[in-house]
């Protein structure tokens, strides 16, 4: 039997014919208002085995549904739309069409981690949003976070040389996230670090954007930590039925990123 | 005492109820109405049993032998009473077999019966062969078969247990929870999930009563290592689309309606009272309470006892019991009845 709670019917639901007569009976406009049904046919039960293949989502078959997460969730004092709880259960029933409903903000948790304590059963339900918005991104329903692309820039330059370079780090993040390099408060950092006229740190700066000097005996650690971040990634792929690697970066325009 | 206790029933009750008489040198006389002894575990076909993981026919069997190897009890097999009369200490059975047992007490032993799931018809049993009972699952199980769709032997891929199948439901008139069903149901879930690894169990339930320790060791494990989906709804209905079973109901958790494609449905049926208890009740001259079991005269002070003296009960003929509880019943009803029948002929002189 259809349940009708008004607060459950949804504008995309409403069928309205503007022009309908049956058996004579004109009943167009809203006399002829049906609402789709929102039955759920069938359980997906790869959805879940893919959010469990994801860092952080091996806990999800766990949940019991109490709610104590969202109860303790940041973010959902500040925006009621954002639960943990309803979001792992539709992840464990296989919900996709209703999951992808909240893809613009399931990315907004603020990783307090009040939910991994609070959880009775170790769900860690903060590892489960950063899994569910990792597999956003990389089912292309979302476009890559500034935090994702600010990591793989962070991570891209440990991996090459071991060492991490600010400067570097921040034009790369700047550019891959389509911001000016010229922005108020960076002009005037740079300003009022002029003022001190810190020679040294300027010629560190510029040496070692110049030489770009690396850990010693890096070449070795770097093999490894490639090959293993590749195992991962394709092991990732694989459990989401991805053949081919994610687009990197802001090369890959939102257009591009829902197909 | 120097006449036998009459215990009535051969299950986990009666014959731990034997067993601890025999023990301290009582004799007691062992009426079974089935051909063989064992109860329900035994007569039902039961597989592994809740919290040993032995099977059935290992743990009940050995109390089985146990008693019928022993001097001490007579064992009548196949066999009822029709008549009961006299006082504690002085009681006369006449057999159905026109014999007569002169008895110091008696003890009720005499179980329930496991309901019948075509008393709710919308839930398909008796309709489609692929709707079964956990006792079918458990047989499934202890004859070496394994879980297999009953129209056509292939593997299930998709199962649903149904619980409070016969409990909770004032509509059929069985207002009382039968206790076990959701420990047996998580157990059923983990030995499916274990026998087919690619068959995803749900469990339907209004509420989880893993009672006690078995709340981790059950529902958590079921959960946790068996990844066993647990849905809070009650079907409305099973019916079928000519291929699969389609189950119907309130996912209650997202208030949307579900109709979903299922290969097997599991009832995890209830206890209901025996189905002679009426006929026990007149025999015997013991009352029965409101839901048809055989009343317990207190619940603190006399371990056992009717509302007849001289005549006591263990096991699920009182209610939905466990085996375990039953075990403890028996030997509490046997001590009651081994002490309580002379203080209690001795009060009335």
């Amino acid at each position: 039997m259809p349940i009708h709670e008004k607060s459950l019917i949804r504008p995309e639901n409403l069928l309205t014919h503007e022009n309908l007569e049956i058996e004579g009976i004109d009943v167009s406009g809203h006399w002829s208002t049906f609402i789709e049904s929102r039955v759920v046919t069938d359980y997906n039960e790869a959805l879940e085995d893919e959010i469990a293949a994801l860092p952080g989502g091996e806990n999800i078959h766990r949940c019991w549904q109490c709610g104590s997460c969202t109860n303790a969730c940041t973010v959902n004092a500040l925006n009621p739309d954002f639960n943990p709880r309803f979001w792992i259960y539709l992840v464990r029933m296989g919900m996709e069409q209703e999951l992808l409903r909240d893809k613009d903000i399931i990315w907004q948790c603020v990783s307090c981690h009040k939910c991994t304590y609070v959880c009775p059963r170790d769900v860690v339900p903060e590892g489960v949003m950063k899994a569910t918005a990792h597999w956003l991104e990389l089912k292309g329903h979302r476009p890559k976070s500034p935090s994702m692309l600010f990591d793989e820039v962070f991570s891209e330059q440990v991996f090459a040389t071991g060492k991490i370079e600010e400067g570097r780090t921040l034009r790369g993040f700047f550019q891959r996230t389509g911001q000016s390099l010229t922005q108020d408060w960076l002009v005037e950092m740079i300003k009022r670090l002029l003022r001190h006229l810190p020679v040294k740190l300027m010629i560190i700066l510029g040496l070692a954007n110049v030489i770009r000097p690396r850990t010693r005996g890096w070449a070795g650690a770097r093999a490894a930590i490639e090959e293993y971040v590749e195992e991962q990634e394709t092991r990732q792929r694989q459990a989401l039925g991805l053949d081919r690697p994610p687009a990197t970066g802001a090369e890959r325009p939102l257009a591009e990123a829902a197909e | 005492m120097n006449k036998p206790v009459l215990i009535l029933g051969g299950g986990p009750a009666g014959l731990t109820a034997a067993h601890a008489l025999a023990s301290i040198g009582q004799k007691s006389v062992l009426v079974e109405k089935e051909d063989r002894l064992g109860g329900a575990p035994i007569l039902s076909g039961y597989a592994r049993l809740v919290p040993s993981r032995e099977w059935a026919k290992d743990a009940i069997g050995g109390m089985v032998e146990r008693v019928a190897g022993n001097g001490l009890v007579d064992v009548r097999t196949s066999m009822t009473v029709k008549e009961f009369s006299g006082e504690p200490g002085n009681f006369t059975a006449k057999l159905a077999d026109d014999s007569t047992i002169e008895a110091g007490a008696a003890v009720l032993c005499t179980g329930f019966t496991h309901f019948d799931s075509v008393s709710k018809p919308e839930w398909g049993f008796g309709t489609y062969p692929d709707v079964v009972t956990t006792t079918q699952v458990e047989q499934m199980f202890s004859s070496g078969q394994g879980v297999r769709c009953p129209s056509d032997g292939r593997k299930p891929k998709r199962v649903a247990i149904l619980l409070c199948v016969g409990s909770r439901d004032r509509q059929i008139g069985r207002e009382w929870c039968s206790k076990v069903c959701c420990t047996v149901s998580c157990n059923i879930a983990m030995e499916i999930r274990e026998e087919l690894p690619d068959c995803h169990v749900y469990i339907y339930y209004m509420d989880i009563r893993t009672f006690g320790l078995y709340e981790d060791l059950y529902y958590w494990k079921s959960q946790e290592e068996f990844k066993v989906k647990y849905i809070k709804a009650r079907i409305a209905e099973v019916t079928s689309d000519g291929e699969k079973l389609i189950v119907k109901g309130e996912d209650t958790l997202v208030k949307r309606p579900i109709t979903i494609p299922f290969d097997l449905v599991v009832h995890a049926i209830g206890m209901d009272p025996n189905v002679d208890n009426m006929l026990l009740s007149s025999i015997f001259g013991v009352e029965l309470q409101k839901h048809g079991h055989i009343a317990r005269a207190s619940t603190y002070s006399a371990m056992g006892a009717t509302s007849r003296p001289g005549v006591f009960v263990a096991g699920a003929a009182t209610g939905p019991e466990t085996i375990d509880d039953s075990i403890a019943q028996g030997q509490g009803a046997a001590m009651a009845a081994l002490a309580g029948a002379p203080a209690v002929k001795a009060a009335a002189e």
